[in-house]
């Protein structure tokens, strides 16, 4: 069983689960508790940028900068200043440029050749759009993160949590490590595919999170990405069953609705039961087929009308 | 490109009657759902290419997500080297006269059918195909369902075999990374770069040779000696396919941008979802000038019309305590429900407003796991969706 406190005692925490299931939110939230817990901790958000866009500038869309109420993301770090008095979270994503630069830097004998390198459209290129190359950046960007220490040798990064894109993706993460470390044989690329392996495959440093709906379906591939998470040896320490709908019945009174209310599909307020059922067949689920701690968190309805009508204005400007 | 038509189907006012979705897939060649992920793209893609094929076409759904939705929904094997087509038996029952057939976009496949279209002979071909670095690059999940979801469309809508190509686009982080992905190929692709890395290809000047020696040494440097060579072997196989590739990435792009093409965003009404599909209306239509035509507002409560409310149940006399609260609690729960429809419709105003071109349609909460008879009546409420604004009326 891990408790919050041994999850946050890692050094990098994989929030991950399919498209649309708070994965963001979650990360955020973790990150928030594990400041408020005293660590130094970096939330961040993985960005594949587009080939015109330069290291520097911030990515569109940051779904993790909106969720912890911050500017968008950038490469370097920042504090997060709003709502967070410890002054301990920071944010950043990470994008496979940086870990590219940074690659270079490390291999080439000269810094100033990989910058040269990195300027020749050439070398660009090929590093965006090599399919397994953008993964390998972001892994070693990781790593540099990892690595990076404070005046007196402490770690800068306690602890870093990071918000995995969509399963195929959080997947490729370590998928890409592996083929790279088959593919190459020796060679920086093979020593920085290995370590990338070692520190996400060490269940004292590296953890996953799994956030899930509680319907059939979003269920069944959480179990499916907790199977391939367990073939890629990348531990998993807990299940997040988001959005559960609140159950107000106790079991008698349920049995009595039941009987009371015939045709339930076309009553108001009725619609929502099976709803409820699923989402406690869900629970059941991952409780007996994932021998992993389930956590519930409940639905909250606020105002989306407001929230979008924002947003839709923003996406006109 | 995207020319705004002041004689849109559908004015606004009553807009939800129209058959707006209808005329797009009574016309166009191409649907393109986007969307962020979990709002139900999938099954909004199946439904259209149900709904077309209601209209009496051929209809074809390609979709991307690996997580085996639509096969569940239409009761189609997961792994297919081709399009599966729904029994006809099945869509006549349903009073279906077009066909429709589904296929989960195999990126090996797609890769290994452009291979062996675009090589000259059976040599080569297979020469690239067991090439050791295709076939890691063909294995990897991350980024090929991109470069392949393009590729299959545009095979399909060439091939003439449907009259309609539904595409559900795959789940990345944007959504439209894979209109992205021919582009990059194609940048990739481009002869100057990759001569760069080929072996020995000669003329080019002074500058060239130059630049060889640079990316040479970095590269050896990185990979290491042995699989330099390696990639040189694999682009030299892979040389002669790149015009034609490139210039097949280009058709792509201007089929996506012409009036064959439809693009609509899928959205819950989730606040993360509906902020994304903001954002990719915002860049469909002006960054990247392709065709939007709506939003579709999936798993919506909106439709409340006909529906009994728990307060006209009136309990026997001899009721029970517990009965009585039961009842309680189901008319809460009846109120919050009145408020999710009503801020449904509100949200079905905003995105129609937002919507000069198309339109904006909602489809019904469904109940449990998506079936082929469930998928009918999205696919219903897409064809000839019913007035949700009336039901505001009976409240």
């Amino acid at each position: 069983m891990s408790s919050l406190s041994q999850i946050l005692a890692r050094r990098v925490l994989l929030v991950t689960g399919k498209g649309g299931v708070g994965k963001t939110t979650m990360t955020a939230a973790i990150a928030r508790q594990a400041a408020a817990a005293g660590k130094r901790v970096l939330a961040a958000e993985i960005s594949y940028e587009s080939p015109q866009s330069d290291a520097g500038e911030a990515t569109l869309t940051s779904p993790l900068a909106v969720a912890l109420g911050t500017s968008p993301l950038v490469d370097e770090p920042r504090l997060v200043a709003h709502d967070a008095p410890t002054g301990l979270l920071s944010a950043a994503r990470l994008s496979p440029l940086a870990g590219h630069l940074k690659f270079l830097r490390d291999t080439l004998p000269v810094r100033l050749l990989a910058d040269a390198a990195m300027k020749s459209a050439a070398v660009r290129r090929f590093f965006i759009a090599a399919p397994t190359l953008a993964e390998l950046g972001i892994v070693y960007r990781l790593l540099d993160l990892l690595d990076q220490t404070r005046a007196g040798g402490a770690p800068e990064w306690d602890l870093v949590v990071c918000d995995l894109p969509a399963t195929g993706h959080a997947l490729a993460l370590a998928q890409v490590p592996q083929a790279l470390v088959s593919i190459l044989r020796a060679g920086p690329i093979h020593a920085a595919a290995q370590r990338g392996l070692e520190v996400l495959r060490d269940r004292a440093r590296t953890t996953s999170v799994l956030v899930t709906l509680p319907e059939p379906l979003p269920v069944s591939e959480a179990i499916e990405l907790h199977d391939g998470l367990h073939k890629l040896a990348i531990d998993c320490a807990l299940v997040v069953l988001n959005r559960v709908p609140p159950n107000p019945f106790t079991p008698d009174e349920r049995a009595a609705i039941e009987r009371i209310v015939p045709d339930r599909s076309r009553m108001l307020g009725a619609r929502r039961l099976p709803r409820i059922d699923r989402a406690n067949a869900a629970h059941d689920r991952l409780a007996r087929e994932l021998a992993l701690p389930v956590r519930v968190v409940r639905e909250i309805e606020d105002d989306v009308v407001a929230r979008v009508g924002r947003a839709l204005a923003e996406g006109a400007s | 490109m995207n020319e705004r038509r002041p004689s849109s189907p559908g004015s606004k006012r009553n807009g939800n009657r129209a058959p707006y979705v209808a005329k797009l897939l009574a016309e166009k060649k191409v649907v393109v759902c986007c969307g962020a992920g979990g709002v139900g793209k999938t099954t909004t893609a199946a439904a259209l290419g149900l709904g077309a094929a209601m209209l009496g076409r051929k209809a074809l759904v390609l979709t991307i997500d690996p997580a085996r939705r639509l096969a569940e929904a239409i009761g189609n094997p997961e792994a297919a080297r081709a399009p599966v087509p729904v029994p006809d038996t099945r869509l006549a029952a349903s009073g279906v006269r077009g066909t429709l057939a589904t296929w989960m976009v195999d990126p090996r496949v797609v890769f290994e059918q452009m291979v062996r279209r675009l090589t000259h002979d059976e040599a080569q071909a297979n020469a690239i195909l067991q090439n050791r670095i295709y076939r890691a690059l063909a294995d990897l999940v991350a980024g090929m369902q991109e470069y392949t979801a393009a590729e299959a469309l545009y095979g399909f809508v060439e091939s003439g075999d449907y009259d309609i190509v539904i595409l559900d686009t795959p789940p990345s982080r944007n959504a439209l990374d894979f209109l992205e992905a021919p582009r990059k190929l194609s940048l990739f692709l481009d002869e100057r770069i990759v001569g760069v890395f080929l072996p020995g290809s000669g003329g080019g000047g002074i500058f060239r040779n130059r630049a060889r020696q640079i990316v040479t040494g970095v590269f050896t440097r990185v990979f290491g000696e042995g699989f330099f060579d390696e990639v040189q072997q694999f682009l030299a196989a892979f040389s002669g396919m790149f015009s034609s590739m490139r210039s097949h990435a280009e058709s792509v792009r201007t089929l996506l941008k012409s009036d064959a093409s439809s693009f609509l965003v899928v959205t819950s009404p989730e606040p993360a979802a509906l902020a994304e599909a903001a954002h990719l209306e915002k860049t469909l239509t002006n960054e990247m000038l392709l065709p939007f035509h709506g939003f579709v507002l999936n798993r919506s409560w909106a439709y409340t019309r006909g529906l009994a409310s728990p307060s006209d149940i009136v309990l026997p006399p001899g009721a029970s305590r517990v009965d009585h609260a039961a009842l309680a609690k189901l008319e809460l729960l009846a109120e919050s429900e009145l408020k999710l429809a009503e801020r449904d419709r509100k949200l079905l105003a905003q995105l129609r407003d937002h919507t000069p071109v198309g339109q904006a349609v909602a489809t019904p909460q469904l109940d449990g796991d998506i079936d082929f008879a469930a998928l009918m009546l999205i696919a219903d409420s897409l064809v000839s969706p019913a007035p949700v604004e009336d039901a505001l009326d009976n409240r």
